[in-house]
């Protein structure tokens, strides 16, 4: 049995996904696995999280969605970050560092 | 905009539900099918790694669930099936669903037709362009009692020679003509105009031309404009009408065109002339005599000036003209101008009625709405462990809502359907009934005002509905039972179905309290005795009769003497007379004179007494069964004899000669607006008759002043003793031998022209009674319905009590009592309610009343007897509950 990871805090899994879709556009699929790689695979992202997800964020107008083709061929949704994906992305990330060093500060301090 | 783009989304969605759902589910395969190739890399069997995958995955179905949520499927497809759900469930309980609807049905479908009838009376602009300028000008003389009186050609060229304010005046005067070109002899209404006229009233042809100002003089010819209805009704809507000859009388003049519908106002004219036509308009009398008043007028205002303006302006050039001519305005009568907006005038009369009407039926609309709240709740009672385990499964409150409102919308769909249906005939007898206070009614036609008010009373409906039962939680102390399949009551539940029913019985109340005080008014009008004869005397209208036959060759013989021998020669006839006021119909058209007698001076301050006039031919009161209490009857004799004689009422005999000394006295006429009738030279009097009142259908003394007709008079009674409707052929022809163009026209008892008379007290009855019937209707549908799911509710109970000795004629009178206490309590509320609201009506409305003892009587009643009835069924079931049964229903 794999260790349990540790559960997202609310509201970051979208910040991931967008990141994950700014360094190009990709299917469902795509994401789960990139942010898995870029995480080191210290993250996997739950199919029943990551879906539900995407739909939530494209109906906010982040992200647009399209059928294409993967690489393997097949008909698959394609995501991509929109103008304004783009800026909540820009906003989020600098809310994440200023959070992410106080909340480190408080945890850290003796 | 936001939120505007995922109503669209979810809207698209809901017809696009499906291809979401495989979109979807399409993602997932690929999802799994990815990761299948992934375990395979990392050195799975295929079979193993599709598992894995699919596992790994979890339920598919939920996530689509939820994406489907996300990405706008959901709540207003979800409705849609849930109303295919809901259809299919009321099926099965077609008894409710049934009464659910046509319920809502009365509701709606009486409500979309009365407003719609509001709508196009009170609310919908006039035909007429710049109708909001348009002024209607009338003068009054409340000092001798004359309201709303026309204008004299001398008073109306003084009005436009000062007014600065009006842009144009437009006058109108009707008068009445034969027509001889269509069919039989026919009498038409004409209307006599100005060229202004059509201009001022904004009207348009619809064919050929109106009249202008070419038409006006006394050298331009002859022009006859045809109203819409004339026209489509007469000549059958001829296109080639225009430039025809039409022969009114003897004169011919052209037709120059058709006017478009538009409300026919001042008067119901069938053609509208200029004044050529018209010798009368043409005559001295017409054009000079200041008092000679049969002119209507109508103003434009200028554009940029305000009512207020030019009635300001208008009201002192009128007092400078009454200053400049006392001869005409007597100081006493103090002459007045009265200017308003033309859509007011039109209007008024129709506006309190409607009101009325509009606020019955917002009344039924409420007793329909809260029977089937009540039928609603009752059945949602039913279906609460339903509810209670779709709770514990973890539906929301919003899906339970939905569930709850899908049904509502579903019923309350069907019934507005319904009611739009039945509103289509409510509709055509509304018009028919308003019609008689504003002609603005006939032109109301089912449109889309009675779709969309049957949507909108639907849904509301709908809505109220959906949010009346009470869910359960997932708190199961709440009183929910997920246990039993037995039905249990909650006091709460219970009391707020005796609510409903209360409602309903204090709404059905005031309706019926309302409906029986129009009843018990119409039938003390009918049992009213006129005091003459009314079923055996036919009277006919002879309009424009002539004095002396224009075609008779040789010496003249007496016409009048000539037509009556001929009528009473026939068989069958008694008797036969001429006269000129047929009692009730000919309303309106006569004058009140003042009168004084010898030997009497008003009192300080009161003016000369009124009387009406009338000419009447020789035996008139043996025709009409008048009893002449004392002296004499007028004779032939009387028709030619140089004194002036009069018969006169009893209870003016009686005021003006205690004594009874009445006879051969003096009596003579004083003045009066139409001062041109009017000689000073005195009266004898020669007989005394019984009192009748001719204007009115209630029989009060009323100060009668007959004198003896001299000319032929249009109006002819005929008495026999047989049927006096199989006399009016024969009548017809004997006059049309002498007289060959004459029009004989509207021959009818004087008791069904009394019938005629209360038509609109009659139809007021008939319509609130109706109004009244639905409710009751509904009421007793309710209170039967509450009653029934208690004793279903409590079949237990009564079957306990029944096993420890209960009689099942205790149970059925608690039963009885329980209807009859939810009755009394409503008519209590009914009493209240219904005072408060006519008190409240007395101040916005005239003539309200409030209903005396016998139609509240009445009214409670008849309740009581009908929730007896209603509680019969309920109360017989919860006698007949059956011990064993009920006691192992648990």
């Amino acid at each position: 049995m794999e260790k349990q990871q540790p559960s997202l805090p609310q509201g970051t899994l979208d910040m991931l996904i967008l990141k994950a879709l700014s360094l190009g556009e990709m299917h469902g699929f795509g994401v789960g696995q990139r942010i898995q790689q870029l995480a080191e695979d210290m993250l996997t992202v739950e199919e029943g999280t990551l879906y539900p997800a995407l739909y939530r964020i494209e109906q906010r107008g982040w992200i647009k969605s399209e059928w294409g083709a993967s690489e393997n061929n097949r008909r698959a949704r394609f995501y991509r970050l929109t103008p304004a994906g783009r800026k909540q992305l820009k906003t989020e990330e600098t809310d994440w560092d200023y959070l992410s060093v106080a909340i480190a500060k408080v945890m850290r301090s003796t | 905009m936001r939120w505007f783009g995922a109503l669209l989304t979810r809207v698209r969605a809901s017809w696009r539900g499906e291809r979401i759902y495989d979109e979807i589910n399409e993602e997932m395969q690929f999802h799994i099918e990815m990761r299948t190739q992934e375990n395979i890399r990392r050195g799975l069997q295929a079979d193993d790694a599709r598992m894995a995958a699919a596992r790994s995955f979890g339920q598919v179905q939920r996530i689509a669930e939820m994406g489907y949520g996300v990405r706008g499927g959901g709540w207003l497809e979800a409705l849609l099936q849930e109303m295919r759900v809901a259809a299919r469930s009321l099926m099965r309980a077609k008894g409710l669903a049934i009464t659910v609807v046509v319920t809502l049905a009365l509701g709606i479908g009486a409500n979309a037709a009365i407003f719609s009838v509001v709508r196009g009376v009170l609310l919908r602009p006039l035909a007429n362009r710049g109708e909001n300028r348009l002024l209607y000008i009338r003068q009054s003389a409340p000092g001798i009692n004359t309201e709303n009186t026309t204008f004299s050609v001398a008073e109306i060229k003084d009005l436009k020679s000062r007014a600065t304010t009006i842009g144009e005046f437009g006058d109108f005067s009707s008068i009445a003509e034969t027509l001889l070109d269509v069919g039989e002899p026919r009498l038409v209404h004409a209307g006599v105009v100005g060229g202004a006229f059509f201009e001022v009233m904004g009207l348009r042809p619809v064919l050929g031309r109106l009249l202008n100002s070419s038409d006006d003089g006394p050298k331009a010819m002859g022009a006859v404009v045809l109203t819409h209805r004339f026209w489509t009704n007469v000549y059958n809507s001829d296109p080639n009408v225009v430039g025809k000859p039409i022969r009114l009388r003897s004169r011919v003049s052209t037709i120059v065109g058709v006017l478009e519908p538009s409300v026919p106002y001042p008067a119901n004219t069938d053609i509208i002339a200029n004044m050529v036509t018209s010798p009368h308009h043409m005559s001295a009398t017409m054009q000079d005599d200041r008092t000679h008043r049969m002119t209507e007028l109508f103003g434009l205002l200028k554009p940029n000036v305000s009512l207020e303006a030019a009635r300001s302006e208008l009201t002192s050039a009128f007092a400078a003209m009454v200053q400049e001519h006392p001869e005409a305005y007597a100081l006493r009568a103090n002459h007045q101008l009265n200017v308003k907006p033309l859509r007011d005038q039109i209007t008024a009369p129709a506006r309190t009625i409607l009101l009325v009407l509009l606020a019955a039926a917002g009344i039924v609309f409420v007793i329909a709405c809260s029977n089937v709240a009540n039928l609603i709740l009752a059945r949602s009672v039913r279906r609460e462990s339903e509810l209670a385990v779709r709770a514990a499964l973890g539906a929301g409150h919003g899906a339970l809502r939905r569930t709850l409102l899908a049904e509502s919308l579903v019923l309350c769909g069907a019934g507005a359907i319904l009611g739009v249906a039945l509103a289509r005939p409510f509709l055509s007898v509304v018009v028919s009934y308003a019609a008689r206070f504003s002609v603005r009614a006939l032109d109301v036609t089912v449109d889309s005002t009675i779709v969309w008010v049957g949507a909108i009373l639907a849904m509301a409906a709908a809505v109220l509905l959906a949010y009346v039962p009470r869910l359960p939680s997932a708190n199961a102390a709440n009183g929910f039972g997920l246990t039993s399949g037995s039905v249990r009551i909650t006091s709460g539940t219970n009391r707020r179905l005796r609510v409903f029913a209360t409602t309903q019985i204090a709404f059905s109340f005031v309706l019926l309290a309302a409906a029986g005080m129009l009843v018990a008014a119409l039938i003390a009008l009918q049992a009213t005795n006129a005091g003459f004869d009314t079923r055996q005397v036919l009277a006919l209208n002879l309009p424009l009769v002539p004095d002396r036959n224009p075609d008779a060759k040789g010496p003249q013989k007496d016409l009048y003497q000539e037509l009556m021998q001929r009528v009473a020669e026939l068989p069958g006839v008694d008797r036969v007379v001429g006269g000129t006021f047929v009692p009730w119909r000919d309303n309106g058209t006569s004058t009140r004179y003042q009168f004084s007698v010898d030997g009497y001076t008003p009192a300080a301050g009161e003016d000369n007494p009124y009387a009406r006039r009338r000419y009447v031919g020789p035996g008139f009161f043996a025709t009409l069964a008048i009893p002449v209490i004392a002296g004499r009857e007028f004779t032939e004799d009387d028709r030619h004899r140089s004194e002036r004689i009069v018969v006169v009422s009893q209870s003016l005999a009686q005021m003006f000669f205690p004594n009874g000394d009445a006879l051969n006295r003096r009596l003579w006429f004083t003045g009066g607006l139409t001062d041109y009738n009017v000689k000073p030279d005195p009266y004898r009097i020669v007989g005394i008759a019984s009192d009748m009142n001719d204007e009115s259908v209630v029989r009060t003394p009323a100060m009668m002043v007959y004198s003896p007709l001299r000319s032929t008079g249009e109006r002819l009674f005929v008495r026999t003793s047989g049927d006096p409707y199989a006399l009016v052929q024969s009548v017809t022809r004997v006059i049309r031998e002498l007289l060959p163009n004459q029009v004989v026209e509207r021959a009818a008892t004087l008791e069904d022209i009394r019938a005629e008379v209360l038509t609109p007290e009659r139809l007021n009855a008939f319509v609130v009674t109706g109004f009244a019937g639905i409710a009751l209707l509904i009421a007793v549908v309710g209170v039967s319905g509450v009653l029934a799911f208690s004793v279903t509710a409590r079949t237990r109970e009564f079957g306990v009590r029944l096993a420890v000795g209960s009689t099942p004629r205790h149970l059925l009178m608690q039963v009885l009592l329980e209807g009859a206490s939810i009755v009394a309590v409503g008519i209590g509320i009914g009493v209240a309610g219904g005072y408060a609201l006519s008190t409240v009506a007395a101040r916005y409305f005239n003539n309200v009343g409030f209903p005396g003892t016998f139609p509240i009587l009445a009214a409670a009643i008849i309740l009581g007897v009908a929730a007896v009835i209603a509680s019969l069924m309920p109360a017989v079931r919860a006698a007949r509950v059956d011990v064993l049964q009920a006691l192992r229903s648990e």
